[in-house]
């Protein structure tokens, strides 16, 4: 992240420019089944290649299991299973685990594919009602960055409240 | 993607981590002067210096609390310090009223802390109500006036510069009908500090230091002449072989009404004293850290001002004013840092196993012998000091059981004067040391214990009397290290439980049935009384209650992996006896395998593994049951509870672990015993609170997660039923409830 504080010298259009800048939030884009969706990076702790995860029986549908990241042991999350897109997850090498901060918890997301990172502006993101007027909470809005890419925003608290 | 991983944890966070591990310390300090405090008004004596103590660490709490805007706790620290300041200056009288609130304060202490922590609802009425109470306690002037000391040789103007504690503490010591001293000291400027210190620690057990000034004589620049007035029960003689030194003189301050044909020559130079500005403030009512400034100016160079924020809560009562080089010896350590040694630790252990398998390959080798050979004495030391690196984190994370102990006997008193009861409250083996994570998740089962022991165990004064017991009732807390556990006793000397009486509210609960109780022990009979919801209060008899929060009592000592066993004679007494293991950082377990995926039994829970006989398996009430050495053991197939796919069927050899906790007994069908390990154990995750059945998991090594299994909630699970393995009918009702799981679709995240 490079630093957005304007330089010295630079005057009044400098400042603007930072304001609006800093008015862009940054998402990473990922593949999840034919669909592209985006978290606030803020909220990503690490990106991981597959590692072993040990099933926990009797656990929800859509928790794949536990497995250890250096020593830290984390919940596993299958999102598509969670969403339903599909009833069982394969792995190939381009799937990741995203290690995300939920709540002070750290879960692993398996991903299909990890995309890019987008800085969107205000602008570049749309409410979620443009979907239908009931959408999920966890779905935080959508993105549109320049290029045509569509990302379903997520914030996944809400996922995990119980 | 290094820019992704951001930097956690900030200055603020450790900042408010220390204040927290601060003012806890202060709060327990607290606890225990007053425990002390209160034992010292029993005995109708009392120790100024304890008054002071604890003054001192409510002023330091009140400092404290401010800094960090936690302004619930420094108002309540204001109020208190002026009712402490009125306390230690003799204005209000140390009463069992008066000590009430005080304990009253400390447990506000305690749950204003936890509420910023966030652990809470904040207690604002309680605060409230008790500010009012403070505010009631009116001081009552002392009427002494300053005749007092009329009667000995003091120089007017030595009296003229006492605060108004040290004048309380004359009045009070002359009261009592103490001698005066007066000691000359003269000390070098550049080890004042330590020497004054040391003097002061040679003059205490021989009595109480009222003052000490400087006189202004003492010759050159680089020394000080102080003027101590000591007062003690204590002769001259004596006095002066206990303070002896070079620079040092002891006189009697005597009295103008005796008979004396050597008048003491006034002290030298105390008009000079009196020319020195700063060191005459104006007597005032000023509090201690008043009375220590005017000292600091009076007698001490400003570089060598000690810290103002003194660890008091880590002197320990005895040994008041510890110096400060033995405190810098300690250090504060957050638990978490120690849980993240203990995981190096168990990730060295995994790298030690490698080593092993290496070594053993290269011995298969004829050519790599010698290597084979130096490998295995690398791996000798590696393992040797490991396991001692082990037991040093072990060690750092034990603590007394005393940390709970003293909350308890604050509880004690205050359930005790509730219930209008008087209860001596017992203790032995407050120095019995256990993992510091088992002593914070002890307090409220053991609370629970207490207030079943006053509430329903001890009787009341008249009714004690009326069978001979002494009228005030006792309760024994016991703990003592057995192996690796620690025992915990709970014993009172109350009225004891009928088992008629709890077998009557067990059948009319549905615990079990008229049929079944023929033939339970008394031992099992009072086991029913762990039952949730269990309670005989609807019952004819006038023991009601016993029992209420005893479920809870075994269940969180359960979580802890230990047993609650109970005990009573009718009329007697109750015994509670709670066993728990040392430690919850390092477990041994069995690791055995299930439809092909490794599971960690606790070896604690595990009685012995058997061979599986299918032969030998019965169906009792729809139950597996098989029998084991004459007596009829349940069993339960994991791969079933678990919904994974059913073994293959051409598998010769199938175990059985069978698994004891308190004194119900499952066995687990297993396809395989993998062997026994000490492990690391670690919680899962929130979002798998409500996964029933296991304890955590732990690493085993090629980065694989084992899940380890909790014994007591699966035999909870399957038995569903308390009492024994006879599975008395018509129990369903008062199982706990059984949560319905479903069942993921198995084997499917590879």
């Amino acid at each position: 992240v490079k630093a957005l504080a304007p330089r010295k010298g630079e005057g009044r259009s400098a400042m603007q420019r930072a304001d609006e800048l800093g008015k862009r939030a940054e998402y990473l884009a990922f593949v999840l089944g034919p669909e592209a969706y985006a978290i606030q990076i803020g909220n990503i702790v690490e990106i991981l290649k597959p590692l072993p995860i040990t099933e926990v029986p009797r656990a929800d549908q859509g928790v794949v299991g536990v497995m250890s990241v250096r020593g830290r042991l984390c919940t596993v999350i299958d999102l598509k299973r969670r969403f339903r897109l599909t009833r069982s997850f394969t792995m190939d090498k381009k799937s990741r685990i995203l290690l995300v901060d939920v709540d002070g918890e750290e879960i692993g997301i398996l991903v299909d594919e990890v995309l890019q990172v987008y800085r969107l502006s205000e602008g570049e993101v749309e409410p979620p009602t443009v979907l239908g007027t009931e959408q999920p909470p966890y779905v935080v809005g959508i993105g549109r960055p320049i290029g045509g890419a569509v990302l379903l925003l997520l914030d996944l608290s809400p996922l995990f409240m119980d | 993607m290094a820019e992704l991983g951001g930097g956690r944890g900030d200055g603020g966070d450790k900042a408010r981590e220390e204040f927290f591990s601060e003012a806890q310390e202060i709060v327990d300090g607290l606890s225990r002067d007053l425990l002390l405090l209160d034992q010292v008004v029993k005995r109708g004596s009392s120790d100024p210096e304890l008054v002071n103590d604890v003054f001192r660490a409510v002023h330091t709490m009140k400092g404290l609390s401010g800094l960090f805007g936690a302004t619930m706790m420094s108002g309540l620290s204001h109020e208190l310090e002026d009712l402490l300041d009125d306390l230690r200056l003799g204005r209000i009288e140390l009463t069992d009223q008066v000590l009430d609130l005080l304990f009253q304060s400390v447990e506000l202490y305690g749950r204003i802390l936890s509420s910023v922590k966030g652990d809470g609802p904040e207690p604002a009425n309680e605060v409230k109500a008790l500010l009012v109470k403070l505010g009631q306690v009116s001081p009552q002037r002392d009427g002494g006036g300053t005749s007092f000391h009329a009667k000995y040789e003091l120089d007017p103007s030595l009296l003229g510069v006492l605060t108004e504690y040290e004048e309380h503490r004359l009045r009070a010591n002359i009261q009592s009908g103490l001698s005066l001293y007066r000691v000359h000291v003269q000390f070098s400027l550049a080890t004042i500090d330590s020497a004054l210190d040391e003097l002061k620690a040679r003059a205490r057990p021989h009595g109480e230091i009222i003052t000490y000034l400087p006189t202004g004589a003492g010759g050159d620049i680089e020394t000080i002449e102080l003027e101590i007035l000591l007062a003690s029960r204590e002769p001259l003689e004596l006095l002066q072989q206990a303070i002896y030194g070079p620079n040092i003189s002891i006189s009697e301050v005597r009295r103008r009404d005796e008979p004396s044909g050597s008048l003491m020559p006034p002290p030298p130079g105390l008009e000079a004293r009196l020319a020195v500005p700063s060191s005459l403030p104006a007597p005032a009512d000023v509090g201690a850290d008043a009375d220590w400034q005017k000292k600091q100016r009076a007698t001490v160079p400003p570089q060598q001002q000690p810290p103002s924020l003194a660890p008091m809560a880590a002197a320990s009562p005895g040994g008041r004013d510890q110096s400060l080089r033995s405190i810098s010896q300690t250090v504060r350590v957050d638990i978490r840092k120690l849980d993240h040694l203990m995981n190096i630790v168990g990730e060295l252990a995994i790298v030690r196993t490698m080593m092993l398998r290496l070594t053993e390959r290269a011995r298969g080798k004829s050519e790599w012998r010698d290597l084979a050979v130096e490998l295995q004495r690398v791996h000798r030391a590696f393992d040797r000091h490991l396991m001692q690196m082990q037991n040093g984190i072990l060690e750092v994370r034990m603590v007394p059981l005393g940390q709970v102990f003293d909350k308890l006997a604050r509880i004690v008193r205050q359930i005790s004067r509730e219930h209008d009861k008087q209860v001596n409250l017992v203790i032995t083996g407050a120095e019995t040391e256990i993992d510091k994570l088992i002593v914070e998740e002890l307090s409220d089962p053991l609370m629970h214990m207490m207030r079943n022991a006053i509430d329903h165990g001890i009787e009341s004064r008249e009714e004690r009397m009326r069978v001979g017991k002494p009228p005030i009732g006792t309760i024994a807390l016991n703990a003592f290290q057995k192996g690796n556990h620690v025992v915990l006793e709970v014993e009172d000397d109350g009225a004891g439980m009928d088992p008629a009486v709890i077998l009557r509210a067990a059948v009319r609960l549905g615990l079990t049935d008229a049929e079944g109780a023929q033939n339970l022990s008394t031992r099992e009979i009072l086991a029913f009384v762990f039952a949730p919801g269990f309670t005989t209060k609807e019952g004819v008899t006038s023991l009601s209650g016993r029992g209420v929060g005893m479920d809870i009592v075994k269940t969180n000592i359960s979580a802890l992996g230990g047993i609650v066993d109970i005990g009573s004679d009718l009329g007697i007494g109750t015994r509670i006896t709670v066993t728990l293991p040392i430690t919850l950082a390092i477990i041994s377990v069995l690791a055995l395998e299930v439809s092909g995926r490794m599971y960690c039994m606790p070896l604690a829970s595990v009685e012995e593994a058997i061979t599986l006989d299918e032969s030998q398996v019965r169906l009792v009430e729809g139950r597996e049951v098989m029998t084991v050495r004459g007596a009829t053991l349940p069993i339960c197939r994991l791969f079933k509870i678990f919904g994974h796919e059913p073994p293959a069927a051409d598998q010769q050899k199938r175990f059985v672990v069978i698994a004891k906790v308190g004194s119900r007994r499952l066995g687990f069908v297993v396809d395989r015993l993998v062997g026994q390990q000490d492990i690391v154990i670690k919680a899962l995750g929130k979002t798998l609170k409500s996964v029933r059945g296991f304890a955590g998991a732990t690493e085993l090594g090629d980065q694989r997660v084992g899940l380890v299994l909790d014994a007591a909630s699966l035999i909870n699970e399957v038995l569903a039923s308390i009492g024994e393995s006879r599975m008395p009918v018509g129990i369903g009702q008062i199982d706990i409830p059984s949560r319905v799981h479903r069942l993921s679709p198995g084997g499917d995240a590879e």
